[in-house]
């Protein structure tokens, strides 16, 4: 045995409980404050301004703008300068930029927080938007469009494409680290621009969470007071268009399998009166990396066609690296889509069929009072999960501020314990649809898929092993699930995000 | 009194900190168990309340990969332990799991695999007899064991657009003429595609490997240790102890320097691997973690290169030092992403420059001060719930089967010195060492000009 005698953990365990019980929500205007006594502290500082606010022919400008701030010098420091004073202390400030929100965050040991907070302030209030940093950021924003994601990421390719396809001539359309052309035409005038409208003191959150002294949070509010006054007008956002039938898309690139994502706008937010109901269902039909859900299991499970299978109600970015997803992603608007992780090419047709069909069933049947039980008892403990760190916890509480709920775990298994099972079949009968919904396909030869789509040809499975007749003859079903074909479109990988 | 997460560094002291026992860095309370069968069983409590995080340690991982064309048979032996036994078949397994709201999952390593759920305290015994039970009983069909293999294939095929993945492949296939460590975790394509076939191979390794005596149960967060003791005593305690041992080939020192490019089937920025053959991970001799200042210190962002070639001269946009823990000697590589083919040889050249300056300056011992520092602070923020320790320590178990190697490996980062660190760059930074790789898109683009192999 080392460390700590039991009663200090336990008293320990015991402070952290109750701190979070009386704290977690005690917001002050522009101050979220979550103490307790761990000797970490976390921050989350949340401009209430993303992607959505770039100017049309700017994309990335929101992007570009908190990458100068976060990676890049301050007004007295230069960027080596402030890397060697991080280093020591393991730190760092990170960015996660989406459509509504920009949020800086990181965690520092006490033991060094007024220094972290020293360059965190700074940053943030006094940037120093040079001309050097500017070029680095820019290439690297370039180079994580042309390379990291679109050349070596097919599978977020395939996601991100979905979105901007869904949301072609609206505010969330384009990507938000931008496009290559969009960002060459961004100056360091433009950054300057954005930062002056977009950092002010009525469009920020800033959100603190572990054992910082008592009178900290009051230093906060002074130091970040004199930020200008206002906030910039609200973006509006219109509903995104119904796709009209199976919209296609599908990506020529040279890989190896076939990778399909497909959905639709749904008029569902954490906010609204359905969300929990569709959450259940989501969580049933597709919890991200789970082996228990629906289409994994009849997908990879059964069949064994792939990696993976799961479906969403929310955007999750970088599901590849992650088993949950990270909080501060909150948007007005949401899409409900499906992602099948890449399936052996020969195999590419019968992919897209299945999800279909399973959603097109899902629809029609809803779900069964047992599997009510089941997934509703597990959302009701596995929320705890999400919750687990400090700065997580804090994010979902800065989250449940933007969707004006209370405390996420406390929402969500309310929530759950008054659902019934008519409800939630009666909120998949009113949400989703197996229709009229955009679909991307990256594929090798795309021609063929092309081909195979309009043939009208029912598809067929190739497996490894003898399968049951049941699965064979439900295979000959799903060969055949009719496809009410929209438009179909072949882009070639080098224009997207382009 | 120690604090809680309590650390302390040569630089914090001089900030007036005043911990008893600086070297002790793992301060949760632990206990060891070895029961009678071989298992051990490893506990912590984190002082997190409610939560409980099980991860089952198997010592066990590609570098026991020792037959020909077997490569990756690890990796696909954790996707077989999802597919339940004759008490609990895979759907009750997944119900169960459900019930207790638990997040989990497995995933397999050089030299482990590692089976996790985190969950409510309340479900801890139910969810240790059922791992207990695949453990023990794991039993599916040949027709469920080919119908994996594809959802493997399917693994393989979505990493295929990674090139970073590629490169490290191909220089681990050069580096290594004999070591299991010459294939990746995921293996050869060639191996993973003979998969379907190989169900009864699936039987033996099983036997071999998934026995008490290479197995480790930790039991990290709100939990009771005598508690925990005799569940696990209840459920994993019969379990019958093997005898196989795999002999895993020692590697020949390598004798001359050995360059590749690897052609990259789409286009992608190029890349630069520069590695040597280097120390295996040890928590008493020292040149492993001289080898990890090293990385940071030479080749983190704090660095004079990553300043230089990131920041400043803007020609690579990523940088950094590749030396990950191995049972067995494996390789401290420096990789980067250059921005122009043109820009490779002066990055290379520049890399090299950076090792034989290690060999001929002594590192002021501040710098080291600061990296010792980093180190030990980066430990601590990762401390941050039951899950996130219980992660660490399965890194550490599966390295030694203790908790205690993490504390023992701290102390001696806290023992480097500068001449330790000429004297491991002098041993390391060899040309006999050496493997240098090039990844670009096009075959006809050629590598470098530079012919330098590392000169001492």
């Amino acid at each position: 045995m080392n460390g700590l005698p039991k009663s200090i953990f336990f008293t320990t365990a015991l402070a952290l409980l109750l701190l979070k019980a009386v704290n977690s929500l005690s917001a002050e205007p522009n101050l979220l404050k979550q103490p307790s006594q761990s000797p970490l502290i976390n921050f989350r500082i949340v401009i209430h301004s993303g992607a959505a606010a770039d100017p049309e022919d700017k994309t990335g400008l929101a992007a570009l703008t908190s990458a100068l701030i976060s990676k890049g010098g301050t007004e007295k420091s230069s960027y080596d300068e402030i890397i060697e004073a991080l280093f020591p202390m393991a730190a760092s400030v990170d960015i996660q930029i989406d459509k509504e929100m920009t949020v800086f965050h990181g965690t520092t040991h006490r033991e060094n927080l007024d220094a972290y907070y020293d360059i965190l302030r700074s940053m943030l209030l006094e940037p120093g938007l040079r001309e050097d940093d500017f070029q680095r950021l820019k290439d690297e924003a370039i180079n994580f469009l042309r390379t990291t994601l679109r050349s070596d990421n097919e599978e977020e390719l395939a996601k991100e494409l979905l979105y901007q396809k869904i949301y072609v001539g609206h505010p969330y359309g384009n990507h938000n680290v931008g496009s290559v052309s969009a960002l060459k035409r961004i100056t360091l005038e433009d950054i300057t621009k954005f930062y002056e409208k977009h950092y002010t003191n009525e469009n920020i959150t800033i959100g603190i969470a572990g054992g910082y002294p008592k009178n900290f949070p009051e230093k906060i509010k002074e130091d970040f007071s004199r930020l200008p006054e206002g906030r910039p007008e609200a973006v509006i956002l219109t509903r995104p268009k119904t796709a009209s039938k199976l919209r296609i898309s599908i990506v020529k690139k040279d890989t190896r399998g076939t990778h399909i994502v497909l959905g639709f706008p749904i008029n569902v937010t954490r906010g609204s009166p359905d969300w929990s109901a569709l959450k259940l269902v989501q969580s049933y039909f597709g919890q991200h990396r789970s082996s228990k859900s629906h289409l994994f299991q009849r997908i990879r499970g059964v069949r064994g066609m792939n990696y993976g299978d799961y479906a969403y109600i929310e955007y999750f970015p970088r599901g590849m690296f992650r088993t949950q997803p990270e909080p501060n992603l909150a948007r007005r608007q949401q899409i409900f889509h499906i992602w099948v992780r890449p399936v052996e090419q020969r195999n590419g047709m019968f992919g897209l069929r299945i999800a279909l069909y399973e959603l097109d069933k899902l629809v029609r049947e809803g779900l069964s009072e047992k599997d009510f039980t089941s997934t509703r008892q597990f959302l009701s403990k596995y929320v705890n999960l999400l919750t687990q760190t400090e700065s997580t916890y804090l994010g979902y509480a800065l989250d449940s501020q933007f969707y004006e709920i209370g405390e996420f775990n406390s929402f969500l298994k309310n929530e759950l314990s008054r659902l019934t099972v008519g409800k939630v079949n009666d909120v998949i009968r009113r949400h989703l649809r197996a229709n009229n919904l955009n679909v991307v396909v990256i594929t090798k030869d795309a021609k063929g898929f092309l081909r195979s789509l309009r043939s009208g040809k029912p598809s067929s499975i190739e497996y490894v092993s003898p399968k049951p007749q049941s699965i064979l003859a439900e295979d000959k079903v799903i060969g055949s699930y009719p496809l009410d074909l929209g438009s179909i479109e072949i882009i070639p990988v080098n224009s997207i995000f382009e | 009194m120690k604090h809680f997460f309590s650390i302390c560094t040569t630089l914090v002291l001089l900030m007036g900190c005043s911990w008893n026992s600086p070297l002790e860095i793992f301060s949760h309370p632990y206990t060891v168990d070895t029961f009678d069968n071989g298992l051990k069983l490893v506990t912590v409590e984190t002082g997190y309340p409610n939560i409980v995080a099980l991860y089952v340690v198997v010592q066990v991982g590609s570098r026991n990969e020792v037959e020909s064309g077997r490569s990756g048979f690890a990796h696909l032996f954790e996707h077989m332990m999802f597919r339940g036994t004759k008490k609990f078949p895979s759907e009750k397994w997944d119900e169960i799991m459900q019930a207790a709201g638990a997040a989990t999952n497995a995933y397999t390593t050089d030299d482990r695999t590692v089976y996790h759920a985190v969950f409510s305290k309340e479900d801890l015994e139910s969810i240790l007899e059922l791992e207990a039970d695949r453990f023990q009983n794991l039993t599916y069909t040949e027709e469920v064991f080919r119908t994996e293999t594809r959802a493997v294939l399917g693994e393989y095929n979505k990493n295929f657009a990674n090139p970073l993945r590629k490169l490290t492949e191909a220089v681990r296939n050069e580096a290594f003429t004999t070591h299991t460590y010459k294939h990746t975790t995921m293996g050869f394509l060639t191996d993973i595609e003979k998969m379907p076939g190989m169900y009864d191979y699936g039987l033996q390794f099983f036997d071999r490997y998934y026995r008490p005596e290479y197995t480790i149960v930790a039991v990290v967060g709100d939990i009771d240790h005598i508690e925990t003791k005799a569940l696990v005593k209840k459920y994993w305690g019969t379990w019958k102890r093997g005898s196989y041992q795999a002999e895993i080939p020692v590697e020949p020192p390598q004798t001359k320097a050995k360059r590749l490019n690897v052609t990259f089937h789409a286009p992608t920025l190029p890349m630069l691997e520069v590695a040597f053959h280097a120390a295996a991970y040890d928590d008493e001799q020292i040149d492993s973690a001289v080898l990890d200042l090293i990385s940071y210190y030479a080749f983190s962002e704090n660095s004079e290169l990553y300043k230089r070639l990131v920041v400043k001269e803007q020609k690579v946009d990523t940088l950094h030092a590749a030396y990950y823990d191995h049972r067995d000697p494996y390789l401290f590589s420096v990789i980067s992403r250059v921005k122009n083919s043109e820009f490779l040889p002066y990055v290379e050249k520049q890399i090299l420059a950076t090792c034989r300056k290690l060999q001929q300056e002594l590192v002021p011992s501040t710098e080291l001060e600061i990296v010792k520092s980093h180190l030990r602070y980066q430990f601590a923020l990762g401390m941050n719930s039951s899950a996130a320790i219980a992660g660490t320590l399965a890194h550490f178990l599966g390295l030694r089967g203790t908790p205690d190697t993490i504390n023992k490996r701290y102390a001696l980062y806290q023992d480097v010195t500068p001449r330790e660190i000429q004297r491991v760059a002098r041993e390391t930074f060899t040309s006999e060492r050496q493997t240098i790789a090039t990844l670009t898109h096009e075959s006809s683009m050629t590598n470098t000009d530079s012919k330098e192999a590392y000169p001492q």
